[in-house]
């Protein structure tokens, strides 16, 4: 039986990170082609006595979609004993776990390639060439976001005694302010949102801007500090510094929870 | 992997972006050698510092002695130098009161006051450590002109501008942590005349300080969800007041509501009350701020949405003056 | 009476608890007045555990003895101790400084039960301690007044002015101490505003005057036992301390005046204080 801290974690996975992918597609064009007319859906699943949990891709006219729940007739399927497991394949550790439809392997392949793509986010993956470092801080920004409102939904008691509190607010994360390097989280009364881009209906309550790519990766790499970086200028803080605060306590917890 | 931030209280003063007038001063005073600087022993976790760093002989700290301060001040004055005297708003017109009116407005001493922490800007410290009553306090000194910027860049044009006076200024500001509502410095500030920051028909949001920019949210979305042109005013300074931009506002939009962080008793309220009353023309009138009372303590965004100064309270309270009620519409679906 | 062994064991435990909960609560706060809480960990725990004439369960008790922390911005310091002593649930204050907690960085003394007065704007405790003593004396009472100052304290003209009416009156049921650890926000006090030589000033004034290891139960308590016996005039104590007493990376450091820490710096401060004997 899953611990709730298992669970939240798959949780983290299978809605917030998975999305993810999407970006992925859409920003290479490699990854993309190599998906132009397959259609099929792969299923991620584990299984837990307090019910399965899992979650399909679905690949159909050369765009992915990432559904909740149980495929009927999934092309390929990951099936995990434990949520344990998925967890640890998940977050790039080694795992035992079956694969049905292995023999569709130019699919498997495939898919596997594309899951390659978000090791990315690891605090290890320190890329050199500057698209991929592009694409590494977008993906942050956008988990960060899609995290941290994830971890709201799924319950994390902490996360939501700190939402409940608050009337509507924007947390605005950004490279100085670039639309397509920016993600915001919606908090009101309890309930999250999360989403690419700036928020254009409110004025953000606290905004991360990072001031370039090249700066943003030795704060999210951690050698940075966040006092240091202030004080260098590669990252401003603006609005409220108790809640900026709070959004970095909750990345923390939420980063010891996946990796 | 650490949780939380590690850092002091001088961290605290390097991270602030707010507040620019530091630079601002120490530039005036390489142009001006008459310009000196006093603290009350916080100068480090001020802005003030900076021009302590740049001119250490022209700076003293007091100590933790505001009256002795403000009275130092007077006596520097006297003797033919520019004062900018810095420490909280609350010891400012409170502790020092009398050193401030006698030694300083009394005798029209050219000292200049930057006054921070204002209001409820600093909810955690309490209220031995805010100051709701400033304004009333400092607007009853005779001699002396009350400026409240809107956010760091005002304040910045408030200090160079409080040098064209001959006389004692008070510039009230909060922590420093407030978001900007001006983009550029260059708008035309001029001490004594408001700022239409944006055209209205329907009703007049008055306001100064940190209500400014939430204002402007809020009229941005009553425009938008409600079909209600709001006018914002931003009245930066409290003394002289710009009664000119009142009246065309009572006689165009026939409703104004003020809010400042501030008791609504002797602040902006009254000021603009005053206006209105002996104006004579009738007008729907509402002040908002703190209700008489000393504040909850709290982080001042909680603090500002609870007493209804954030754009949300000023959405509601022109909604209840116009008497109309909407509702929320949207989904909470992630958008990835 | 000089302090058995047993009682050392005892006010060491409660001194290294208290000096965990300040840094709890500093986090849990968002950072805190850490330095000045932590140098006026022997006072508090030696007052309030062996001298205070107090119940925890009756804060309003008229018989009972007050304090008055006049240095407010220890009260980081002041509401854990006064929580484990009993006035409170402990875990009210992990909502230090949230919206309406009855807790920020100067307690309300309308909100927190065990404290007497609310301070935090400095150099008004010791004229609100002159008043409480007066008014003992009046109604024929038996309870002592004791007021903490901090050093930096000591400029403020306020506290002369109460300095004065305490002598003149004589004030002798009022106890007074310094928490001498030597900063202010901006510096060495004697770098910002000089203030020594400190206790000639207090005895200019008409004070007795005790200088004292402020981290030592022994010579606090011998200076505390004197100032109770004394009629001839009121005694400060000014107490000798260190700013941080207790965090090793914090001593005597003016940057932890006020600041905050991380869950890695948190272990690190604790770890000292496990190990630290002081007292």
């Amino acid at each position: 039986m899953a611990s709730h801290e298992e669970r939240l974690a798959a949780g983290l996975f299978l809605h917030a990170l998975f999305p993810l992918l999407k970006v992925v597609m859409n920003e290479n064009a490699g990854v993309r082609k190599k998906f132009a007319g397959v259609n099929a859906s792969v299923q991620f699943q584990a299984r837990d006595g307090e019910g399965d949990m899992g979650a399909y891709l679905k690949f159909a006219d050369g765009r992915l979609d990432v559904v909740e729940g149980t495929c009927p007739k999934p092309d390929i399927a990951f099936l995990f004993a434990s949520v344990k497991r998925m967890n640890a394949m998940l977050g790039g550790k080694p795992a035992l776990f079956r694969i049905r439809g292995f023999y569709r392997v130019p699919l498997l392949v495939k898919v596997l390639a594309l899951l390659m793509n978000l090791t990315l986010l690891m605090p290890t993956a320190r890329p050199a060439d500057p698209e991929k470092k592009r694409l590494k801080v977008k993906l942050t920004l956008y988990m960060m976001a899609a995290s941290l409102s994830q971890f709201n939904k799924l319950g994390n008691p902490d996360i939501r005694k700190w939402t409940s509190m608050q009337p509507e607010r924007i947390y605005q994360f950004s490279v100085a302010g670039r639309e397509d390097m920016a993600a915001y989280l919606r908090v009101k009364a309890g309930k999250t949102q999360a989403g690419p881009g700036l928020y254009a209906k409110r004025r953000p309550f606290v905004h991360m801007k990072f001031r370039s790519v090249d700066e943003a990766l030795p704060i999210i790499l951690n050698e940075v500090n966040m006092v240091t970086a202030v004080e260098k200028g590669y990252l401003a803080l603006e609005g409220s510094p108790e809640y900026a605060r709070d959004i970095g306590n909750f990345m923390m917890q939420i980063q010891s929870l996946i990796m | 992997m650490a949780v939380g931030l590690t850092w002091n209280v001088y961290d605290a003063n390097t991270m602030t972006q707010a507040e620019i007038y530091g630079k601002v001063l120490c530039r005036l005073g390489e142009e001006n050698t008459d310009i000196v600087g006093l603290s009350a022993d916080l100068a480090k976790s001020t802005k003030i510092g900076e021009f302590a760093a740049m001119f250490p002989d022209r700076f003293f700290n007091a100590g933790v002695a505001e009256q002795n301060m403000f009275g130092m001040a007077a006596g520097l004055a006297k003797a033919g130098l520019i004062p900018f005297v810095s420490t909280m708003a609350v010891f400012t017109t409170m502790r020092a009161a009398e050193q401030v009116r006698t030694d300083i407005c009394y005798q029209n001493l050219n000292v200049k006051i930057i006054a921070t922490h204002g209001g409820i800007s600093f909810g955690q410290a309490g209220t031995t450590h805010q100051c709701t009553e400033d304004i009333a306090i400092t607007r009853a000194m005779a001699n002396m002109t009350v400026i409240v910027p809107a956010d760091g860049i005002e304040c910045a044009n408030a200090v160079r501008a409080c040098l064209d006076i001959n006389g004692p200024v008070y510039i009230r500001i909060g922590r420093g942590f407030e978001p900007n509502c001006y983009t550029t410095d260059a708008y035309g500030f001029e001490i004594g005349k408001a700022v239409e920051m944006n055209p209205g028909t329907d009703i007049t949001l008055i306001c100064c300080g940190i209500t400014v920019l939430q204002a402007l949210e809020a009229a941005r979305d009553l425009e938008k969800s409600a079909g209600i042109s709001a006018r914002v005013i931003n009245m930066h300074t409290l003394k002289p007041l710009d009664g000119e931009i009142i009246r065309k506002a009572v006689a165009e939009t026939r409703r104004i509501i003020t809010f400042e962080d501030h008791n609504i008793y002797g602040g902006l309220g009254s000021a603009v009350a005053e206006v209105i009353a002996e104006y004579g023309k009738s007008c729907a009138f509402a002040r908002v701020g703190l209700p008489d009372c000393f504040s909850l303590v709290g982080y001042p965004e909680d603090l500002y949405s609870h007493y209804k100064l954030d754009a949300d309270g000023i959405i509601e309270k022109v909604k209840e003056v116009m008497g109309k009620d909407f509702e929320d519409d949207d989904s909470w679906e992630d958008g990835f | 009476m000089p302090i058995t062994d047993q009682e050392l064991r005892e006010l060491r435990g409660h001194a290294k608890q208290l000096r965990k909960d300040i840094i709890d609560v500093t986090f849990w706060a968002g950072g805190a007045h850490i330095g000045g809480a932590l140098s006026l960990v022997e006072i508090l725990i030696l007052l309030y555990y062996k001298y205070l004439h107090i119940d925890p369960g009756h804060p309003d008790m008229p018989e009972r003895d007050r304090f008055i922390l006049s240095k407010g911005h220890a009260g980081v310091g002041f509401a854990p101790m006064l929580a484990r002593r009993g006035y409170f649930d402990f875990e009210l204050l992990k909502d230090f400084n949230k919206f309406n907690s009855p807790f920020g960085m100067h307690l309300d003394g309308n909100k927190v039960k065990g404290a007497d007065v609310s301070t935090g704007s400095l150099g008004h405790g010791l004229s609100m301690a002159v008043g409480m003593a007066l008014g003992a004396r009046l109604k024929g009472r038996s309870w002592r007044t004791y007021c903490v100052l901090g050093d930096g304290e000591c400029n403020e003209g306020s506290v002369w002015e109460a300095a004065m009416a305490a002598a003149h009156y004589k004030t002798t049921n009022l106890i007074t101490f310094v928490d001498r650890n030597k900063y202010s926000v901006d510096g060495p006090t004697e770098t910002v505003m000089g203030i020594e030589p400190l206790g000639d000033k207090w005895r200019a004034f008409g004070f007795i005057v005790k200088e004292v290891d402020g981290h030592s139960y022994a010579a606090l308590s011998q200076a505390i036992e004197e100032a109770q016996a004394e009629t001839k005039a009121p005694v400060v104590i000014i107490a000798h301390t260190i700013k941080g007493k207790g965090v090793d990376f914090m001593e005597d450091d003016v940057r932890w005046h006020y600041g905050g820490l991380d869950s890695d710096k948190i272990v690190e401060a604790k770890r000292y204080i496990e190990t630290a004997v002081i007292g």
